[in-house]
């Protein structure tokens, strides 16, 4: 028996070795990628707290403001907005967020909404490919190396839809990262923007061009853009970090896979040979 | 002359940060120069050139793609959704952008493909014209 098993143990030492020599350079891919990402994601930052400042102030300071994205409509679709990855292999990274964006439409049609679906990364438009005639749009492998053209043209495209009454809600799913070792699927309400604080009665001594009312609707697509932006790239980098995550395990657990078949090698040499030996013994005590 | 702090913002990076003389953007309403101790004022920006007058007097010409400008007590903000000087404009490529919107205009069937279409090349046709204003 010795012989064949070691042969067979050798063979499957060498795929696990393979494997691990995969993993690991997904692993090493996936922390540059992770690197490259959060820079981005963290350049992003200043463009939009002043974007969301602005617009702050504008339906705050506005005496009497009033806009149509401030308000919620009874009537007109729900559109979601899904964000996962363009490819598997990252743990628990795209299921997380599906299962946020699946309850939520549950939710959103036992309330009667029609709801509609953008989907960005190829395993979103996978997931909801089941859906054919809700899908709005597919946006599959931008999330690398996303434009500020190609969220404002998906912006455009939402606003669009928004301004002929189609739309009441606009929610976005993504994930957000944490910390490297931590993501979290999230929601976020877009339209009707919420949570713009309001001063009541402060008199505004802001001059606005043509009306408080213009630009503000003017940056809505911009406003929306800009989250887009940012929430695919904060997706992008917790792909990233969760693909490095699951590597890394992966490979720990092919190291220690190695290890246990290494062991269990040389048992099986040392119990050949020591079965040599004792051959060998009794065949010259037989002799004698 | 007096100078104030200017910041040009787009998502990607902060494209401009210093003290100037003077800047000019093109609203929707018309040309508007900013100098110091100017008063509190938002608008939007519609495709257009951005003049700057730097601290040293020097000018310098830049193409933007929509945005919005907010003048505060303590800085002047542009934020802008692409921005690029004039020298670093490419000249072909923004050509055929022209070419190419020109095109999904004639060919679009709906009016929002013709939207989007007419944006596109208002923001080359912007970009050819800035490029060309460069000294």
């Amino acid at each position: 028996m010795a012989a064949s098993n070691m042969k067979a143990i050798k063979r499957r030492i060498k795929s696990v070795e393979s494997t691990m020599q995969i993993t690991k350079a997904m692993e090493l891919v996936s922390s540059s990628k992770l690197r490259h990402a959060k820079e981005r994601a963290e350049q992003a930052v200043p463009f939009f707290n002043l974007l969301y400042e602005t617009m702050s102030e504008v339906a705050s300071e506005a005496v009497g403001f009033h806009s149509a994205y401030t308000e919620l409509r009874e009537q007109g679709a729900a559109l979601l907005i899904v964000m996962a990855g363009d490819r598997g292999l990252a743990g628990g990274f795209n299921l997380n967020v599906f299962r946020l964006a699946d309850q939520r439409l549950k939710e959103l049609e036992a309330q009667g909404r029609e709801v509609i679906l953008m989907t960005v990364g190829k395993k979103a438009s996978e997931h909801y490919a089941k859906f054919p005639n809700r899908i709005l749009g597919s946006f599959d492998n931008v999330a690398e190396k996303i434009t500020t053209y190609t969220a404002l043209h998906m912006a455009e495209h939402i606003v669009h839809l928004f301004d002929e009454g189609h739309l009441a809600l606009v929610e976005v799913f993504f994930t957000n990262m944490v910390s490297p070792l931590a993501q979290e699927a999230r929601q976020m309400q877009v339209i009707p923007v919420p949570n713009l604080e309001k001063a009541e009665g402060v008199q505004s001594l802001t001059n606005y061009e043509p009306s408080p009312e213009a630009v503000f609707n003017s940056l809505i697509p911009q406003y929306l853009a800009g989250i887009l932006y940012c929430t695919i790239v904060d997706t992008y980098a917790s792909e990233q970090a969760a693909r490095r995550m699951a590597m890394e395990n992966a490979t720990d657990n092919a190291q220690e896979m190695i290890d246990d078949l290494s062991l269990k090698y040389n048992r099986a040499r040392q119990a050949s040979i020591t079965q040599e030996l004792t051959e060998i013994v009794s065949g010259a005590n037989a002799q004698e | 002359m007096s100078t104030f702090p200017l910041q040009i913002i787009t998502p990607e990076k902060v494209f401009f940060e210093g003290d100037v003389q003077r800047v000019i953007v093109r609203t929707t309403e018309g040309d508007l120069g900013i100098l110091a101790k100017h008063e509190k004022y938002v608008a939007a920006l519609p495709s257009g050139p951005v003049k700057i007058i730097m601290e040293d007097g020097t000018e310098r010409i830049a193409a933007l793609s929509g945005g919005a400008v907010k003048v505060s007590p303590l800085r002047t903000a542009i934020l802008a959704n692409a921005v690029e000087w004039a020298e670093d404009i490419d000249i072909d490529w923004a050509k055929r952008s022209e070419e190419d919107a020109r095109r999904k205009k004639e060919n679009s069937r709906s009016k929002e493909e013709q939207k989007f279409a007419e944006l596109k090349l208002q923001r080359a046709l912007n970009r050819l014209k800035v490029s060309s204003m460069k000294q």
